[in-house]
């Protein structure tokens, strides 16, 4: 057994370190933190303009009046998250290089607008806030990725109009970015133009419709749903930020998905998708943190007879219901622990069947597309992940149950080998 | 002043153990200024600390930390599995605290 675990740590430590270190998946990731403030800002507006009952005890017109004083909040936010994912990646990416970095957010941002179509119906002029959500969100991650490079290259081609000395850093500065700038936006402006004259009409009919559309459709299937989740277990089960280490793959997919049920979600039509982001946050992740690991510390409240178990439990509870779970994994301890493979794997994967289908037979409502915190404590995160829907909240405690159920003969041994070592007090 | 940084994905478990760990310095008398970031922080906060520690769970950005800690001259580790579990405060500070020796 031990042998095993050497060679699986041997393999899964290059891969945490590859993913992980990567220049674009680590701008990728840190460019949806700089995103992150915002869409949590209209995630709270969306909650509060929806809140249950409102639309019985409001009339109609009282209803709408409150709803369109608030829909701003989101709609400047949530609804075009993809802007500031772009600047975010655009800068972060071109700080890695230690350029000046904002330039690297501002090109990024324009060489997307070049690209977005900017005609609604014939009226031209306006720019379809559908192409800077989520249908723009993969065309704007890899327009991000490519004005950025190319913003350095020609930096470093160092083809920059040199200013005498005296004048200004401000100044120079700004003047150095420009031939930079100019050739980097020129050459999506060709881009552009070249696409006018394809079928697509446009890079974003084009990425959408070859890049984004397949992958998102295969990242919302249960089996690419039930691998993702597999992974981020086995990482942790080596000690290993199962978390950050996945999303950073998968997050493009699950925010792209996120924002179609936003969108469907504010017009009031159905919800296409059943994975979203929040799917993994709240009904996975958010449920005592990955590995759902609230039931664990809730079980050991009810079976631990163990000095070691009933010490973790109340070390780990406060922590616990804000799903950071790291005295769990790391005291219980879950890692390298072969006794609790088994429920560590099967409990995350027979969760993620039992929410799927709830969701998929209407039973509880599907996420509307609102990013809860991942710091949220259950019961009150599936509320409102799902919409400000009570099934949402009844779900997360019948899944805590469940897990309980898959723990309890596990944890029971354990508990027993825990306290026939400990001296008799 | 003794300037421990603690690194984890985004500052929330390595936060449980700054308090264990202020603790622990207090009552050993020692002058220690210890606090928690996560993960994408922890680059541009380098400069201000003279030791980083990095959860477990984050050991394979090891080596990013370390390249980005040599030019700032502190010292890297991971701290040890078994006291993250425990949010064993003083096990952590005595290590960190090994470094100011050398």
């Amino acid at each position: 057994m031990e042998k095993v675990m050497g060679i699986l740590e041997r393999i899964l430590l290059p891969v945490a370190d590859k993913l992980n270190n990567n220049r674009y998946l680590t701008a990728l990731r840190d460019g949806f933190m700089v995103a992150l403030p915002l869409i949590i800002f209209g995630s709270i507006f969306v909650v509060i303009a929806n809140f249950p009952f409102l639309d019985q005890l409001l009339t109609e017109e009282a209803f709408t009046t409150y709803q369109n004083a608030l829909n701003p909040a989101s709609a400047a936010t949530l609804s075009i998250m993809g802007l500031f994912v772009i600047v975010g990646i655009g800068y972060k990416l071109v700080e890695q290089y230690q350029l000046d970095a904002v330039y690297g957010g501002v090109v990024a941002l324009a060489a997307f607008l070049i690209l977005t179509p900017q005609v609604v119906e014939d009226v031209s002029g306006v720019i379809p806030t559908a192409s800077i959500g989520a249908e723009g969100m993969f065309l704007g991650i890899l327009t991000a990725f490519i004005s950025a490079e190319l913003y350095r290259f020609f930096v470093q081609k160092n083809w920059t109009i040199k200013m005498p000395d005296g004048v200004p850093g401000a100044v120079s500065r700004s003047f150095s970015a420009l031939i930079p700038i100019t050739l980097t936006l020129f050459v999506f402006l060709v881009i552009r133009i070249i696409f006018s004259y394809t079928p697509f009409d446009t890079v974003q009919n084009f990425i959408y419709s070859v890049i984004q559309q397949p992958l998102t459709a295969l990242g919302s299937g249960l089996p690419a749903t039930i691998i993702a989740v597999l992974l981020i277990q086995i990482f942790w089960f080596f000690g290993l930020h199962g978390q950050i280490i996945i999303n950073s793959v998968f997050d493009p997919i699950w925010y792209a998905l996120n924002d179609e049920n936003l969108q469907a979600f504010q017009s009031g039509s159905e919800l296409p998708n059943i994975v979203t982001k929040q799917f993994i946050d709240t009904f996975l992740v958010g449920m005592g943190g990955s590995g759902m690991t609230l039931s664990v510390i809730i079980l050991i409240f009810v079976i631990g007879k163990s000095r070691q178990l009933k010490e973790l439990g109340k070390l780990g509870a406060p922590a616990g219901i804000f799903n950071v779970n790291e005295p769990i994994i790391f005291g219980l301890p879950i890692i390298m622990n072969p006794l609790i493979i088994i429920p560590w794997l099967v409990a995350p994967v027979v969760i993620t069947i039992i929410t799927y289908f709830a969701m998929a037979t209407g039973i509880v409502p599907k996420p509307a597309g609102i990013i809860v915190p991942w710091t949220t404590p259950p019961i009150l995160g599936g509320f409102l992940a799902t919409g400000n829907a009570w099934q949402g909240a009844v779900l997360q405690a019948f899944n805590l149950m469940v897990v309980c159920l898959i723990w309890w003969p596990f944890l029971k041994i354990l508990d027993k080998n825990y306290y026939e070592n400990e001296e008799p007090s | 002043m003794k300037n421990i940084l603690l690194a984890c994905s985004s500052g929330m478990s390595t936060s449980l153990l700054v308090t264990k760990m202020e603790e622990a310095a207090k009552s050993k008398g020692e002058e220690v200024n210890i606090w928690a970031v996560g993960q994408d922080k922890a680059f541009s906060e380098l400069a201000k600390a003279d030791v980083l520690l990095i959860g477990p769970q984050m050991r394979f950005m090891k080596k990013k930390f370390e390249r980005a800690a040599k030019e700032e001259k502190v010292f890297v580790d991971v701290i040890d599995p078994v006291a993250y579990g425990r949010v064993d405060g003083e096990s952590v500070l005595k290590k960190a605290l090994a470094f100011f020796n050398e």
